[in-house]
């Protein structure tokens, strides 16, 4: 009984080695490569459960198949009209042909020296192409920075899948600057630009207040003048309106104008007046004499 | 029983050997000290293998943190079908590694600060504000410690004034970005994470963001750069703020989409946007320039108010425009003069007030006239008399001062003089006020 225990212990240990050196499982981010006696025979870029001859006549080299950025070093680069300005790229890589990458580069680090050259290449060659105007300008239709990301992408996409089994899947610049001695003349040119400008906005602000105020007054006038004329209309409809009066009037003119003057004057002495009359005048002729009365007749 | 088949066995194993020997085996008490240590030993061994076999078998056994969720990779492939295939929080009964192993993806919201675009401060400066506007400001930035962004220049419709488009300005600005891994899938098949050489005590969760986070500045920087182009440094600081975030927070995303990352771009903030210091004082006088022409175009606009209101009140600019247009709504017109306040309304009133004082004066003097005609008619002499001297008496009752001079007798002239004051309600100057 015992020796068979000790069997099966020995067969299940056997299983289990056996497992370990010819199983090997292959992650939903990784892809492998199998290699026979030190050659690679086979790629794999599914992931799953895999079997091989167990060493030394088969071993796995796995990679990490997912995507990482790597930041190309700064670099002052000429632009088409010899404009010197530094970029700083990155990009976004990740290995889709083991077999191509062990062949060629083997390990990231290489690998990452490579793709940083071949940044360094793109960058020259496409940057040269174009005017710095292309990647700043008051025109933004005339800006075409994602063209000359684009132009750089695949510049260098072309070589990196080809040649070392690397997907550059995106290409960006994170850094665009101007070198120490033209930031000194951009302050320069900024300073005068808002001194312009501060100078344009104090006139604005004069001219824009002067025309808001003119403008007023101008309405005021021009409503006093329109209120003016209606109400001389007012007035002239009132005056047409109290003719039909004066027609009553006519019965004895010389009345009717002997009561208008007696109207304006008490209006005119109404108040504050000093009056010199003369004794003769009606009532105060009394004060002179008695009056001859006699009943008549 | 086990034990004793055990002993059986052993001891009809011994029984092969010559029997003098085995007689004197199980004669030496050491022998059984070693044989019945090694039975405590197999014994001990066993219960660990069993213990060990049944950790094994719970090792699968795992619990999903609230805030995370997680991947099962059956033999690394990741396993179950559409939702199933991301667990949520709870504990989960699987098989152990190798057959099934957990990748755990937090959840949560994670914040990153952006300071790539920001110049260069010596430490402790950053916190301390007052430090910061004493130090030291350098002529020009050095592109290798100061973080800046080149913004577009102003297009300029002067020609006199207007350059080749290719005017800039420099710009300098710190975000803060907002992610949270959405699709854990595509994130973990996609997105490098340094899992490979984890400290102890570290799992894959542990090490995302510090994996994640450089891939996302780039991202992110490339989004600002591009950007803050098309951009001017007014439109960039005061009044297109909410457009420049928005357009980073599109090209970043975008970016991320294409890349099949999973991750999501909740918000993102400009926590501070400024003009480079060396210019400070030239932005200032500029700023200052803009808040006076604000404050006058204000000022004016109240002016004009008050003048318009004086005017007509607050219907002027209406009415006016009505009158204007020879063929405006009349109703309406109508309408606004009925509105219309201050001076013009004054004007009106007073033109009203005339047209009904002359109408009912007419009016009550023909209506006097026909009373007074016919008594008029019989007694003119006495009528006109008497109206003449009520006349007279109410003139001389309202004066202030009467004098009534003596006529001239006899054919002598005299000579009246009579001081009268220029307003009889004014005291004389001569007179001491008391």
């Amino acid at each position: 009984m015992k020796n068979i225990t000790i069997t099966i212990f020995i067969v299940l240990l056997f299983i289990v080695l056996a497992l370990v050196f010819t199983m090997f499982q292959v992650r939903e981010t990784e892809s492998a490569l199998v290699m026979t006696f030190g050659k690679a025979t086979r790629q794999i870029k599914s992931p799953g459960l895999y079997f091989k001859w167990p060493p030394p006549i088969e071993s796995v080299q796995k990679f990490d198949s997912r995507a990482r950025g790597l930041i190309a070093e700064p670099g002052e680069t000429p632009t088409k009209g010899a404009v010197p300005i530094i970029v700083n790229t990155f990009v976004v890589w990740r290995i889709a042909e083991p077999l191509d990458f062990f062949k060629s580069v083997q390990t990231v680090k290489e690998a990452e020296a490579k793709l940083l050259s071949q940044i360094s290449d793109a960058q020259n060659k496409v940057i040269g192409k174009h005017e710095f105007s292309e990647f700043v300008n008051s025109d933004t239709s005339k800006i075409k920075f994602d063209e000359i990301e684009k132009e750089m992408l695949t510049e260098v996409q072309k070589a990196s899948l080809a040649n070392y089994g690397i997907e550059v899947r995106s290409l960006g610049i994170r850094q665009l600057k101007i070198s120490e001695d033209v930031s000194k003349d951009v302050f320069e040119r900024m300073k005068m630009e808002r001194s312009r400008r501060t100078e344009a906005t104090i006139a604005e602000g004069n001219a824009a207040s002067k025309k808001i105020v003119t403008n007023a007054l101008s309405m005021h006038t021009e409503m006093l003048a329109a209120a003016e004329a209606r109400a001389k209309a007012i007035r002239a409809q009132g005056d047409a309106e109290a003719a039909q009066y004066y027609k009553l009037l006519e019965q004895d003119p010389q009345l009717a104008m002997f009561l208008r003057d007696i109207d304006a004057l008490k209006k005119i002495l109404e108040q504050r007046s000093t009056v010199v009359i003369s004794a003769d005048t009606e009532p105060f002729k009394l004060l002179r004499q008695m009056p001859d009365l006699k009943p008549k007749d | 029983m086990t034990e004793e088949h055990e002993h059986n066995h052993e001891h009809e194993h011994n029984h092969t050997t010559p029997d003098d020997a085995g007689r004197s085996r199980l004669a030496d008490p050491g022998y059984d000290y070693l044989s019945g240590a090694l039975k405590v030993s197999f014994a001990v061994l066993k219960v660990i293998m069993i213990i060990l076999v049944i950790l094994f078998m719970f090792s699968g056994v795992t619990k999903i943190g609230e805030g995370d969720r997680a991947l099962v990779l059956w033999f690394g492939k990741i396993s179950g079908v559409g939702e199933d295939r991301i667990l949520g929080p709870g504990l989960k009964l699987l098989l152990p590694y190798p057959i099934n192993e957990v990748v755990r993806i937090p959840s949560k919201k994670v914040n990153l600060a952006i300071n790539s675009f920001w110049y260069y401060q010596k430490p402790g400066e950053e916190m301390d504000e007052a430090a910061n506007q004493k130090s030291y400001v350098p002529p020009t930035l050095n592109p290798i410690t100061d973080g800046y962004c080149l913004v577009r220049g102003e297009k300029q419709e002067n020609p006199a004034i207007a350059s080749e488009g290719s005017d800039y300005s420099i710009l300098h600005c710190r975000w803060v970005l907002t992610y949270e891994i959405t699709d854990a899938e595509r994130f973990y098949k996609n997105c490098y994470v340094n899992d490979i050489y984890l400290s102890a005590g570290q799992n894959y969760s542990d090490v995302i963001e510090q994996s994640v986070n450089p891939l996302l500045e780039n991202l992110f920087a490339d989004a600002v750069v591009v950007t803050m182009v098309n951009y001017t440094i007014e439109e960039a600081i005061s009044s297109k703020v909410a457009s420049v975030s928005d357009r980073v927070k599109d090209r970043l995303q975008n970016k991320l989409n294409a890349l099949e990352t999973g991750i999501t771009v909740v918000s993102i903030q400009i926590r501070d946007i400024t003009w480079p210091r060396q210019v400070s004082d030239a932005f200032q006088a500029s700023l200052a320039a803009s808040q006076n022409k604000e404050k006058a175009i204000s000022e004016a606009k109240l002016t004009a108010e008050k003048t318009l209101n004086d005017a007509g009140g607050p219907a002027t600019a209406e009415l006016l425009t009505s009158l204007r247009d020879s063929s405006s709504d009349k109703t309406r017109q109508e309408q606004l003069w009925d509105q219309v306040a201050g001076r013009a309304q004054e004007a009106i009133a007073d033109a009203r007030a005339y047209k009904t004082q002359v109408v009912e004066s007419a009016r009550a003097d023909a209506e006097y006239l026909q009373k007074i005609l016919p008594e008029y008619r019989k007694h003119p002499k006495l009528v006109v008399q008497r109206i003449y001297q009520d006349a007279i008496e109410q003139v001389l009752r309202n004066a202030e001062e009467k004098t009534v001079i003596q006529p001239a007798q006899h054919g002598k002239a005299t000579d009246v003089r009579v001081l009268i004051n220029r307003d009889p309600g004014a005291k004389p100057k001569s007179e001491p006020s008391k």
